[in-house]
């Protein structure tokens, strides 16, 4: 464990008996599930199980039906705009400003981030660190690739260097080498001691890099189990025969 | 197969509430203008009736007097209401509907009832026209704006082609709907204005007040139809129902909101009319000049200055008659000039029909309803001639009842055998033919319009497969 | 970070957003393009009225000098009059029209800016001792179908064409990030949606307000030399607040609109939708409610009324109308001797039939004016329910071609005619002949600028209504879902 890793016992990351209802669909049924800083928390599931609302709620875009969602110990109902200074947040689609280019994308995303306005120069290595190509970065997003619009995303949240990471589905659509560089990136964020809950169905990566797996179904948790204590057959069985269970 | 196309999209139309919400409020405008226009059109013509009459009785039992003075006391004529005029009042609101016929002067109508109304009366009136011609096409988009848009969008476009419907037919199918869908919105409120009309029309005119209206349900039709063949047209040009919609949102304002007042700007200038003051200054000098003219030709070069003292009180009468006559052709010169111009600017309106369908139905219906220009520049010229007649029989009387000792003019007094020589006025409005040909630039316009809508709808239709 | 901060960031990058992207060219083109048709027709059109202004007044000083000239030369024996009916001694035939003059109301600074009733309502009349129904009566001649299309003037733009403007630029105000995407990545920074909206809002309505009122306020000043003066200056700032709370309005409705959450389409079709009623309906609505809760007079009875009067008097002075006119015997009876004239007894029994009209037609003419100040309250009272009455009437009134300008002008004007008769009724009917020092007395017309325009109200109104929507519309937010 490296030594800038947060000895208090509060996690990063916190979700309380959380329960959300649309009508009389429940969407989530008093989920908890916690993430320490210099953790990789993955979140398995189908469509459908969860794991978008929860994103959500951490989020604040949605609010409980019961429980608390908390960010470093604050509730996210009662203090919204402080608990979003300490999470950076990739969605799945990265969806940016298309008649303007990705440096400026980047520099306004940035400044609301962190209240900062980088040079021109920070922004570049910021990108480049992304690994998006210099030459692209005053070309219009409208002209980007899913996966560059997505290390756009990844330069803001770079820029944000919050304690908190959330990720929706991050690996899916990017080519394998790209999908590479970006599990090194989240290795470097966790050394530095962020605390990071991505979903996936990739059970792979997320064997690979997850130190705790949760498996979520019909808006349950139904497992939460620590990523080395199983071998990848053991996770793909397991998974399969929650997929594979009465609801 | 097109009754089926035309089914499925009025079932659509109705479903998605489109139909009932846009329907239920143009219809209940409708019959709310239709309501106010009727009830003022009933009193308006029983008053004037009534004080037609009451005049006219007045005139007759007026005690002797000098028949100048009583050509100086007038008659007042008023203006009939034309029976479509509750639905349509045209150009009622701006010019006035009373004459005062006096002697010595032309009289316009005075009392514009613009006039008695705040700067609020500007912004247009409550009639069923407005709302026919302004809201009507609007009703039209909203029904029909997404008609080949959405099919394409859903993919079913593709599916209707790969099953090889012709295009033509989809076409008729959609165009039969949306006619429909109007014409089940606007017959209950023909029926509604039919009874109105009846009812508030003297049981004579009855006949000719139904032609007209028919005559002006055809022209409405028309003009919607012209929106129909100009909405399938956009929305099967489009690329989705976003576009559609803004193209023919534009295209409505443009032709609805801003096109009337930019080509009335542009007619004035190409036809322009003179104002009252450099009316007035022209025709008085005019007038000046063809009475010193008259008067030296009658009464010798030396007469002097009309109704100076060179000529004898005894020959008053018949400087009157002169007077009178020289001046009857100036005035029938300038007037005629003014209005000529009047009916340039609006002729080259209408021609703009073809672009602007609005400014050829609102000329269209006003002249079937007979609320128009025309009708009412007939009624001043008829009511002129009523005048020119009472100052005519009076300047006769004048001659031959001259005072022969020469200083007794004014002394003389005509009685009630004198005034009842002098008839009632009685104006006869143009009938529905003649308006119906008047009104035959405008539907030539509109049917051109017509084809051109069409032509451009085929013409999407066609393009539809690509 | 500050909010303030925040708002500039926002606002400068939509700033940059905007000018990318094509809608504000379009918009802000389109918008210099009518402002130039509509100010050019105002200008002029104003400037045809001024000089005709010009004209009159000099015709009436030439007119003037020229009856002194006659009146002085007939005193000195030198001209005889041919004409009976244009004695220049005769105060009959002076009052009734040799010496008249007219009655003027001048163009206010800031007319160009809108036509309201001047193409309708006459600028001027003539004043004799005939009765105020026989000249008063008489309007503009303009063509009726273009009186019924309206003019193409900025009042025109402002306000039917303005809120479209609004709507182009703002209907997908918070929409649009909804439906490209960018709203979820926004809100996961510590931003407030209040401060979003608000600097989004701000760029638009800096932009599009800002020129609509620079435009026509720079061409104005530089045009029209009157337009210069403090007084002048002060209403055409007022004319810029009364457009720039217009626009306020319209962009608190899309706000507004925009919170309701749902797509760019739907929030498209309410705002057409309310434009149409705000704008296209409601005015119409208005003006009948308002006409029949305090309907005009019936002119007819007015027609009626008048002949009844008139047949009255015509009994009245009977004798007199059956008076000959001596002229035609004694041509020397034109001449005064002493400062005195026998005017015809004809004349005077129509000087006398005339008064006797305005006297006891008064009232009745009276109600016409009370009737139709009724109305206007009314709709200055109720107008802010739509706010197009408020701003077209607000603008119409600052550019001097208001109904109450006119209602002023009347007024002025029969008080006028009220001086003129007086000044001329004891030498009329005591037949004192105009001498040459008189036609210098004359009373002459004098119009009194009063200031009608309550634009401090109307302002009022429309703010209020801007502010209370922008207020919801910031409630709203509250709520609002990011998903």
């Amino acid at each position: 464990m490296n030594s800038s890793v947060n000895i208090s016992s509060t996690p990063m990351l916190e979700a309380v008996a959380v329960t959300r209802e649309f009508g009389a669909n429940r969407a989530l049924d008093s989920v908890s599930l916690a993430v320490q800083p210099g953790e990789i928390y993955c979140l398995l599931g189908a469509n459908g199980a969860g794991k978008t609302t929860l994103i959500n709620l951490f989020l604040g875009f949605l609010e409980p039906t019961s429980g608390e969602v908390r960010i470093n110990g604050r509730d996210v109902t009662q203090d919204g705009l402080a608990t979003k200074r300490d999470v950076a947040y990739i969605p799945e689609q990265v969806m940016l400003y298309g008649v303007m280019s990705g440096i400026e994308n980047l520099q306004y995303f940035a400044a609301l981030a962190t209240g900062e306005d980088l040079s021109r120069t920070a922004l570049l290595a910021l990108l480049s660190r992304a690994g998006l190509d210099e030459s692209a970065a005053d070309r219009r997003v409208g002209t980007y690739s899913k996966g560059m619009r997505q290390k756009v995303g990844i330069a803001i949240a770079l820029a944000k260097n919050a304690r908190a990471l959330l990720l929706d589905e991050p690996t899916s659509g990017l080519d394998p080498k790209a999908a590479n560089e970006f599990s090194q990136l989240l290795s470097q964020a966790r050394e530095a001691g962020v605390a990071i809950l991505t979903t996936t169905h990739d059970l792979f990566h997320a064997k690979q890099t997850g130190n705790r797996i949760g498996i979520m179904r019909a808006g349950r948790l139904v497992e939460s189990l620590t990523a080395r204590d199983l071998s990848h057959q053991d996770l793909e069985a397991l998974y399969l025969r929650h997929m594979a269970a009465q609801p | 197969m097109i009754v089926r196309i035309a089914r499925r999209d009025l079932l659509e139309l109705f479903r998605d509430g489109r139909f009932i919400g846009a329907g239920a409020v143009v219809l209940m405008l409708l019959i709310t203008a239709l309501a106010v226009g009727w009830q003022r059109q009933v009193e308006s013509r029983t008053e004037r009736v009534v004080a037609q009459k009451l005049d006219y009785d007045d005139w007759l039992a007026q005690p002797e007097r000098h028949p100048h003075d009583a050509a100086h006391r007038g008659l007042h004529v008023f203006k009939p209401e034309m029976p479509l005029s509750m639905i349509d009042p045209g150009i009622t609101p701006y010019v006035g509907s009373t004459h005062w016929l006096q002697a010595h002067r032309q009289s316009e109508v005075k009392f514009r009832p613009a006039q008695d109304a705040t700067g609020l009366q500007r912004f247009g009136s409550f009639s069923a026209a407005w709302i026919l011609q302004v809201l009507g096409p609007l009703l039209v988009i909203v029904l029909g704006f997404n008609a080949f848009t959405a099919e394409r969008e859903q993919g079913t476009l593709r599916q209707l082609i790969s099953l090889g419907v012709p295009l033509r037919r989809l076409m008729a199918g959609k165009a039969l709907a949306l006619g429909t869908a109007l014409w089940t919105l606007l017959i209950p409120f023909g029926i509604v204005a039919l009874i109105a009309v009846i009812h508030g029309t003297p049981p004579d005119q009855r006949s000719d007040a139904g032609l007209r209206l028919l005559l002006l349900a055809l022209g409405y039709a028309l003009y919607l139809g012209i929106f129909v063949g100009l909405v399938l047209a956009v929305s099967a040009f489009a690329r989705s129902s976003r576009v559609a919609l803004t193209v023919l949102l534009g295209l409505w304002i443009g032709i609805a909101i801003l096109a009337p007042r930019a080509v009335a700007d542009a007619s004035r200038s190409w036809f322009p009319s003179e104002s009252r003051r450099d009316f007035n200054a022209r025709l008085d000098a005019d007038l000046g000049e063809r009475y010193q003219r008259a008067w030296n030709s009658y009464f010798g070069d030396n007469a002097g200055t009309p109704f100076g003292y060179k000529v004898p009180l005894s020959q008053w009468g018949k400087a009157l008659q002169i007077h009178d006559q020289a001046g009857y052709e100036t005035m029938d010169r300038h007037f005629a000039a003014l209005w000529n111009a009047y009916a340039r600017q609006q002729i080259a309106q209408e021609w703009f029909g073809a672009l602007v369908p609005t400014l050829a139905i609102r000329a269209y219906s006003m002249r079937i309803a007979g609320t128009d220009f025309d009708q009412h520049r007939a009624f001043s010229v008829a009511a002129e001639h009523h005048r020119r007649r009472m100052q005519d029989l009076i300047s006769q009387d004048l001659v031959t009842h001259a005072d022969h000792r020469g200083e007794q003019h004014f002394s003389y007094r005509a009685g009630s055998d004198f005034w009842r020589q002098i008839p009632p006025f009685e104006f006869h409005p143009a009938d529905a033919n003649q308006s119906l040909s008047d009104a035959s630039r405008s539907a030539a316009v509109l049917v051109i319009a017509l084809i051109c809508a069409w032509t451009l709808a085929l013409f999407g239709t066609s393009r539809l497969s690509r | 970070m500050s909010t303030r901060m925040q708002f500039k960031r926002i606002a400068a990058f939509e700033l940059r957003v905007l000018i990318a992207e094509r809608t504000l060219w379009l918009t802000l083109g389109l918008l210099v393009l009518l402002i130039a048709y509509a100010l050019n027709n105002g200008i002029v059109q104003t400037a045809q009225r001024d000089v005709s202004t010009v004209e009159t007044a000099k015709q009436d000083q030439t007119s003037r000098e020229r009856l002194a000239d006659r009146v002085r030369r007939m005193m000195a024996g030198e001209y005889v009059p041919d004409d009976p009916f244009a004695n220049p001694v005769d105060p009959s035939a002076v009052g009734g029209g040799m010496g008249a003059g007219h009655a003027i109301l001048p163009s206010s600074p800031l007319a160009p800016l809108a036509f309201g009733q001047s193409d309708m309502q006459p600028n001027e009349y003539r004043v004799t001792t005939d009765s105020r129904v026989k000249f008063m009566q008489d309007a503009e001649i303009e063509n009726p179908w273009n009186l019924l299309n309206g003019r193409f003037d900025l009042a025109f733009v402002m306000t039917w064409l303005l809120p479209l403007l609004v709507f182009a630029l703002s209907y997908n105000l918070l929409s649009a990030e909804r439906e490209q995407g960018t709203l979820r990545l926004l809100l996961s920074q510590p931003l407030n949606l209040r401060t979003l909206l608000l600097a989004k809002l701000s760029v638009r309505a800096v932009l599009l307000l800002g020129s609509a009122v620079l435009l026509p306020v720079l061409v104005i000043s530089l045009v029209r030399l009157e337009a210069r003066a403090p007084a002048a200056l002060l209403d055409l700032l007022l004319w810029a607040a009364l457009v720039v709370a217009y626009g306020c309005f319209w962009f608190a409705l899309s706000a507004w609109v925009n919170t309701l959450a749902r797509s760019s389409a739907f929030n498209a079709l309410v705002l057409i939708g309310s434009w149409v009623l705000l704008v296209l309906v409601m005015p119409l609505l208005i003006n009948l409610l308002v006409g029949l809760r305090h309907p005009a007079p019936s002119r007819i009875e007015l027609a009626t009324q008048t002949r009844i009067v008139t047949t009255e008097n015509l009994e009245r002075l009977q004798d007199r109308f059956g008076t000959e006119y001596m002229h035609v015997n004694r041509p020397d009876v034109l001449i005064p001797k002493d400062g005195k004239l026998e005017v015809p007894e004809r004349l005077r029994a129509f000087f006398l039939h005339d008064q006797a009209l305005d006297a006891e037609l008064d009232t009745m003419l009276d109600r016409f004016d009370v009737q139709l100040e009724r109305q206007q309250r009314l709709v200055d009272r109720w107008g802010f329910i739509s706010p197009a009455i408020t701003v077209h009437e607000g603008m119409a009134a600052l550019a001097g071609n208001g109904a109450q300008r006119y209602v002023e002008f009347q007024r002025q004007v029969k008080a006028y005619h009220e001086k003129w008769k007086a000044w001329f009724s004891p030498r009329i009917l005591e037949g004192r002949a105009i001498a040459p020092n008189d036609v210098a007395q004359l009373p002459r017309w004098q119009w009194h600028e009063v200031s009608t325009a309550a634009t401090g109200l109307r302002l009022l109104q429309l703010a209020s209504i801007a502010g209370l929507l922008l207020t919801l519309s910031l409630r709203r937010l509250r709520r609002f879902p990011t998903i």
